[in-house]
């Protein structure tokens, strides 16, 4: 068993394969982890603004709509959508990873709007009221005061979030992208051989998680050592 | 006190829903003067404060401040919160700051703000930090200038979210009872800044339960009721001669 797989591994070149795979599931989950916490904060940010304002009262119509919509629907059929609907649209200028990285990243964004808002909400209110009656804007005290104070209540659930993200991506394969699960089913499928392969799956994405764990809790650390 | 009204509240009102705190309040504020408003929890007093500069936007009526009418939604109020320092009952210190910085956060921005010349903004960046260091060696807390809020007592954080108002160079402070939340001991030392202030001709509006201070400081005592101003008048007059029922009763639990 274990010789066929290291025979596929290293004889015929599946090291290659995997290699690309496990770029390709980084580079998917932390774009995704990223774009979505750009759109999930600007989500946030329209959700807790004061509604006085048309413009404010709009946009947040439309957030909850981009909410509904992509906490609504499969992630997989997001991903067919944008690829064989959408990518078209566009000339085929976007590849499976693009696509890949764009839906995760609204995909996420969606649900880290929650997760910003709850911590932007932890943060006690006599913070920005504090901020206002000095004079800055409403803009200004949430980007210096409230923001900032309420990063250390959001990390917990944005490491997990990254977590769901590289452990989701294993369903990119539906648009033809090789990534890790995708690289040790085609090593599986050419030698007819699936134990060792796929537990060797298992383990890379558990090593992954494992890894982001840590690092996740090193930053929580650092974070709970500068301030009180 | 010079006869130059500041800020002048006219049949201001506000409404929570179907509540209704404020009933219409007129109030003239002269410059220099110190405003102590009494009365009891519930009766509209930290509202009426926090209606001044529109951190409760007001149902109804005018706030009258440089000219402008602070209650009309079009003004930009951000100018004007400059001019008017508050302070709060929490302190509200900005916890992710140091105590220095708490000071110099907002004129440094807005200085960014209305700045472009690069040397001029450097040579102003300088001044409000010299500023800052000033304010603090002036309540005793210049070592502390690198910490962060979270190591001062109740007392040192009042203190400092005094003189981080001042730094503003506001035309007027609002205080919102700003030693109900301290322990005891701590209260004398913020009241001893308040009247240093006092002194030195600031113009003040005070909603406090400390009535002795207010005796000692005001040069007017207001006493809200049910969401309206029912008594107002010297310190001697309301303290010793009070008129209305409500007041007689008031004063009776206080003092």
């Amino acid at each position: 068993m274990w010789n066929v797989f290291s025979n596929q591994l290293i004889a015929k070149g599946g090291y290659k394969l995997i290699l690309t795979g496990l770029v390709s599931t980084l580079e998917i989950a932390i774009a995704g982890l990223l774009i979505g916490f750009v759109f999930g904060a600007i989500l946030a940010f329209i959700k807790v603004a004061p509604k006085y304002k048309r413009g404010i009262r709009i946009l947040s119509r439309i957030a909850d709509v981009y909410i509904a919509l992509f906490r609504g629907t499969p992630i997989v059929v997001q991903l067919l959508i944008g690829y064989f609907v959408i990518a078209p649209l566009l000339g085929g200028l976007v590849n499976g990873i693009a696509v890949s990285i764009a839906v995760f990243g609204l995909n996420s964004g969606a649900y880290m709007s929650e997760m910003i808002r709850g911590g932007i909400l932890s943060v006690d209110p006599g913070q920005l009221e504090a901020g206002r009656a000095l004079g800055l804007t409403f803009t200004q005290a949430m980007l210096k005061i409230v923001l900032p104070q309420s990063v250390k209540n959001i990390l917990p659930s944005l490491g997990n979030e990254f977590i769901s993200l590289i452990k989701e991506t294993s369903v990119v394969s539906f648009i033809a992208v090789v990534d890790l699960t995708k690289a040790y089913k085609t090593m599986a499928d050419a030698t007819y051989e699936y134990i060792v392969p796929y537990l060797m799956l298992a383990l890379t994405y558990l090593i992954l998680v494992m890894i982001v764990t840590f690092i996740m809790n090193d930053i929580e650390r650092r974070f709970k050592k500068n301030e009180r | 006190m010079s006869d130059e009204v500041l800020l002048s509240v006219k049949g201001l009102k506000k409404n929570f829903g179907n509540l209704a705190v404020l009933k219409g309040v007129d109030l003239d504020v002269h410059k220099g003067e110190k405003i102590v408003i009494i009365g009891a929890s519930g009766c509209g007093k930290s509202t009426f404060l926090r209606c001044i500069n529109c951190l409760e936007d007001p149902s109804d009526g005018a706030i009258m401040f440089e000219g402008e009418n602070l209650a009309d939604m079009s003004v930009d109020i951000n100018i004007h919160r400059q001019k008017i320092g508050m302070v709060f009952q929490q302190f509200n210190l900005f916890n992710n700051y140091t105590i220095l910085d708490n000071i110099m956060l907002v004129p440094l921005t807005v200085a960014k703000k209305n700045i472009k010349n690069r040397k001029l903004l450097s040579e102003k960046k300088i001044e409000i930090e010299e500023k800052a260091h000033s304010l603090l060696k002036r309540i005793g807390l210049d070592d502390k200038a690198l910490c962060y809020p979270s190591v001062l007592s109740g007392g040192q954080k009042q203190r400092v979210a005094i003189v981080r108002a001042l730094a503003m160079e506001p035309k007027v402070m609002l205080f919102d009872e700003p030693t109900s939340a301290l322990d005891p001991e701590m209260v004398g030392e913020v009241l001893n800044l308040m009247k240093d202030l006092a002194t030195s001709g600031m113009t003040m509006l005070i909603v406090t339960h400390e009535m002795s201070f207010a005796r000692q400081v005001a040069d007017r005592v207001v006493f809200m009721d049910d969401g309206k101003i029912a008594e107002e008048g010297s310190p001697e007059n309301i303290f010793d001669n009070p008129v209305n029922a409500h007041l007689q009763s008031f004063l009776k639990k206080v003092l």
